[in-house]
């Protein structure tokens, strides 16, 4: 990965006919300044749940993201950050799972613990959070402030070679 | 050999299902997304119905033109793994799912639905 500090921001009116022509354009964008496929796919699928999840809560219509790559042509930085607003029960049951969160020592576990639950869920999958955590291997945080949801995603490391476990996904303590 | 076929378009998710005398093999080509989630669950559901009437050893499921699947269609295929581990000993089928290398996620939520289910899931480029 080359030196670089480049981001984009996108803010639109919700629509899910819109998010596959985001998550193309987005992964466009990470192909040309990572130069890894590995890490794009990992960063290009976050985009995608994050944007869905954005537009599906939003209460009026507006959904916002940005996405940041920094690199020094050592190390690299990625955000993918979206914003919108929310209702009270979606806002505190994003708090409930990112307190969840905070607790876990091993991703891939709870991924797999997520995957158990949402057999019995009918409605909301439930396991998009989870699939950044351990599929994308990012680390995620919240921050609520009246009814505005910011949902932060961020990955770090060495550009090459990347120091992660390279995405597999553990049966530890299934 | 009789092989019956039977393809649907939902959105950007193309599924096409293929029967043959032994055998089942779902091909999923295109976008699998939020819109296209009922669809692919109540195609699930079939598959699912019609490898247990015929008593069906396996599936296969071609992921080779699947650009891309989010959380909501990975719940259904959970979902499904769920429901055949929930089948007597001797009933259950596995599901072979072909990946396409091109596309990294998929090595990554087929490896996950390995975990899930590692009996049952097998996972061939």
């Amino acid at each position: 990965m080359k030196a670089t500090d480049a981001h984009f921001e996108l803010s639109f009116s919700p629509n899910m006919d819109l998010v596959n022509v985001v998550r193309r354009f987005a992964e466009s964008f990470y192909e040309r300044l990572l130069d890894d496929a590995s890490l794009t796919a990992r960063i290009t699928l976050t985009t995608h749940e994050l944007l869905e999840n954005a537009i599906k809560y939003a209460v009026d219509g507006q959904s916002w993201l940005r996405t940041d790559v920094r690199s020094d042509g050592e190390t690299f930085t990625i955000e993918v950050v979206t914003r919108n607003r929310s209702d009270r029960r979606f806002a505190a049951e994003l708090k409930a799972r990112f307190e969840e969160m905070e607790a876990i020592k091993d991703p891939s576990a709870f991924y797999l613990s997520l995957m158990r639950r949402s057999t019995a869920q009918s409605d909301a999958s439930g396991l998009g959070l989870g699939r950044i955590l351990a599929e994308s291997e990012m680390t995620l945080t919240c921050e609520l402030k009246d009814d505005e949801v910011l949902i932060r995603a961020r990955a770090s490391g060495m550009c090459q070679p990347i120091t992660s476990n390279n995405g597999v996904i553990k049966n530890e303590g299934a | 050999m009789q092989v019956k076929t039977n393809s649907v378009q939902v959105h950007e998710l193309s599924l096409s299902l293929s029967e043959q005398p032994d055998s089942i093999t779902l091909s999923c080509a295109g976008s699998a997304d939020t819109r296209t989630s009922k669809q692919l669950e109540e195609q699930l559901r079939d598959v699912h119905a019609k490898a247990v009437a015929r008593q069906l050893r396996g599936v296969v499921v071609d992921f080779q033109k699947l650009e891309f699947m989010n959380s909501s269609c990975f719940k259904s295929f959970v979902s499904w793994l769920s429901r055949v581990q929930a089948l007597e000993d001797g009933s259950r089928y596995t599901i072979e799912f072909k990946s396409n290398p091109a596309f990294h996620w998929q090595s990554r939520s087929l490896q996950a639905l390995s975990c899930f289910a590692s009996d049952l899931v097998r996972v061939t480029a």
